[in-house]
Parts: structure tokens; C-alpha cells; sequence
């Protein structure tokens, strides 16, 4: 059975949407940088169960998510700290802070376990996303495959930003020299480059969703797409609003 | 980038559809009411989601409605993406985004100690 099988959805779907979709989820179930394919799968569960987790909605409505405790409504096969982590990346993202990843890597969640994390979390979310706006079904989850993790760590990081390490500016070469051909970057490019992968999926999903890397300076209309730029940027500044997303 | 953009075309747009202002949407922007009221369900996964996605539908047809709702699900993504890993703004000397800030009201945003003590 195919993935993202989009003919029976009630409005046409661009032939690329489909394709990227079902793209990551080929690489989905399999072993990744720092998860296998059986833990990849249940952080995309858990990116699905975040919505409706009863911890997760009283800790929203808290003055600070600590304020509450409790165990979260989540499936089997994760630790702990990655499940409260992917629960908020979906439910309270705009309160992570340096601390609380801090406390995590000392519970035993690495920065580079916690970038996959939130690639993971994210694209899964993303895909999920275009489907609920649509009304249709969530596509069901792919079969975890076996093998080994790569535990890939790019050559060149630096700390100079945000949470995490991420490959500096300079630090497209090499392995990561596909990241930002041109030298042309920004802090949100950069931010899971910990795990290259992880950027480079969200790319992929980002130039049917949005625009590719390459259309980004193009303010007119794209004559792949039904809408102009002004109409894009009202949609994703709303979003961001809404997601109080102060970037 | 909604007021680079509308000043790249030329075009007079309200900031305030940011904030959630329907006839401000509506400044400029073909289908703006329709299309702010939609993304802002989506984003806050409310109950009217139905309703604004059929409303999106009857004014501009599908393949707006479509392309609106990758958008949207985009932005559900990248707002995670950034917050999660504490990225500030690159550049927060530039003129036009302190201007688009200050206009916006955002800082009292939590994330925002992200850039503004970075």
C-alpha cells in the first residue's frame, strides 16, 4: 500500500507535496544519527499523542510548565526525558530553555539525540499539519526497520548561538558542503545542523510547504504555487503569532 | 517578511492581519480575511477550523486552500524549530524588523529572551 496516496482527498494535491511527504517517510523508520528506527517511529507517536496529553494541556495553562506534575499520555519504547521533550517541542515549545535541555543531557538525553528529537518531532508534526488544515485522515506510521544508529557528528561546530551546537557559518564544507551552497545562511538554517540529516529533511519538506532555499528572495509570484508571496508571508506570520514565536 | 515582501510589490498591507486583525487582513492582500482566519485555526487548533477552511474554500477555490495549508503546517514547524533550540534573530540591529517588532508588539513573547538578551 502507498503512502500519501492523495487521489482520494477532496482537493487536488501538488504531485510534490505528495512526493516529499512520502520521501520522509522512507526515511523515517529507519536507524538514524542518534535513534533507531523502532525509537524514530515512537518520537513520531509521541508528536501525535502531544496534543491530547492531559499533562501537557494543565501544564499550558500554568505559569510555568514545572508548576505541574504528573506523567504524560504517551506509548511505550522512549525514555522519559524524550518524551516530556518532544510533548513540548508540540505543546509549549516557546518555554524550552538552556536549563531544561541542560537537565536533560545530565538525565542522560544528549544535545545530539535531542536535535534528532526535535527533526523528528517537527517534520512529523509539519506533515500532520497540512493534513488536520485539510481535513483529512493522519497517515498511519511506518514499520520501524533494523539496523545500526551512524552516531554522525559533523566536523566542524561551534557554540556561538542558541541551545545546542550547530555547524558555524564557515561550516558548510565537507560532508555538510549541501547545507548552504553559497555561503548564504540564518541562525533557523543552521539550528539542527547538529544532525545534518535532520536539516536537510525539514529542507525537503520546507520547499513544497513553503519555498525552496533557492525561490526565498523571490517576492512575486511563484508560478508553482496558487498564492503570492504577501499571501504566504500573512499565513506564516499569523502561525507565528499565534505560536507567540518571537523569531 | 510579509512587509519586505509588500514593499518589494508595492503594495499598502496592514501589519496588524499579524496580530489576528481581519480587516486589517483584508489591506492589500487578495483573500486576506480568508486566509488569516484559517491559519490562525490551524495554529490554535481551534474549533472553527471547519468553518474557516470552507470559507477559504468558497472564496478562492482549492488550490489556494491547499497551498494555504502547507503554508500554515510550514510555519507549525519552523516556530518549533527555532524555539526548541533557543535560536535568536540574526539580525536584530536591522531597521525595518525593529520597526516591525515594536509595530507588532512581540516581545512579550517568552521565546523572545532568546534574541533580546542574546
Amino acid at each position: 500500500m502507498t503512502f500519501f496516496d492523495y487521489e482520494s482527498a477532496p482537493f487536488p494535491i501538488r504531485a510534490d507535496i505528495a512526493e516529499a511527504h512520502r520521501s520522509y517517510w522512507e526515511k523515517l523508520p529507519r536507524p538514524g544519527s542518534w535513534w533507531t528506527g523502532a525509537e524514530r517511529v515512537a518520537i513520531a507517536a509521541e508528536s501525535r499523542n502531544a496534543p491530547t496529553c492531559r499533562l501537557c494541556l494543565a501544564r499550558k495553562q500554568a505559569l510555568s510548565p514545572e508548576a505541574v506534575a504528573g506523567e504524560h499520555d504517551c506509548g511505550e519504547g522512549l525514555p522519559a526525558t524524550a518524551v516530556d521533550a518532544a510533548h513540548r517541542i508540540v505543546m509549549d515549545q516557546g518555554r524550552i530553555t538552556r536549563r531544561y535541555i541542560e537537565n536533560n543531557v545530565a538525565a542522560g538525553l544528549s544535545k545530539e539525540a535531542y536535535v534528532e528529537l526535535v527533526g523528528i518531532v517537527v517534520a512529523v508534526l509539519s506533515i500532520d499539519e497540512f493534513h488536520r488544515g485539510l481535513g483529512l485522515p493522519l497517515e498511519r506510521l511506518p514499520a520501524p526497520e533494523a539496523g545500526e544508529i551512524s552516531r554522525y557528528r559533523p566536523a566542524m561546530l561551534s557554540e556561538d548561538t542558541g541551545f545546542v551546537p550547530m555547524v558555524p557559518v564557515e561550516g558548510s564544507v565537507g560532508n555538510e558542503a549541501d547545507l548552504w551552497p553559497g555561503g548564504l545562511t540564518a541562525n533557523v538554517v543552521r539550528a539542527l545542523t547538529l544532525v545534518p540529516d535532520a536539516m536537510r529533511d525539514w529542507r525537503a519538506i520546507a520547499a513544497v510547504q513553503y519555498l525552496a532555499f533557492d525561490r526565498m528572495r523571490n517576492f512575486g509570484q511563484d508560478e508553482t504555487r496558487a498564492i503570492d508571496r504577501m499571501q504566504i508571508e500573512l499565513i506564516a506570520g499569523r502561525v507565528s503569532a499565534v505560536n507567540e514565536c518571537f523569531y | 517578511m510579509l512587509r519586505v515582501s509588500a514593499m518589494q510589490n508595492a503594495t499598502e498591507i496592514d501589519l496588524q492581519a499579524i496580530n489576528g486583525d481581519a480587516d486589517g487582513a483584508a489591506v492589500g492582500i487578495e483573500f486576506g480575511r480568508e486566509l488569516m482566519r484559517f491559519a490562525e485555526s490551524v495554529a490554535s487548533r481551534d474549533e472553527a477550523l471547519d468553518q474557516h477552511r470552507q470559507a477559504l474554500l468558497e472564496a478562492a477555490g482549492p488550490a489556494v486552500l491547499v497551498d494555504a495549508a502547507a503554508v500554515a503546517a510550514n510555519f507549525q514547524r519552523m516556530v518549533r524549530i527555532a524555539d526548541s533550540v533557543g535560536i535568536p534573530v540574526d539580525n536584530m540591529s536591522n531597521e525595518l524588523g525593529q520597526q516591525v517588532r515594536a509595530e507588532l508588539g512581540i516581545e512579550r513573547f517568552p521565546s523572545a529572551g532568546n534574541s533580546v538578551a542574546a
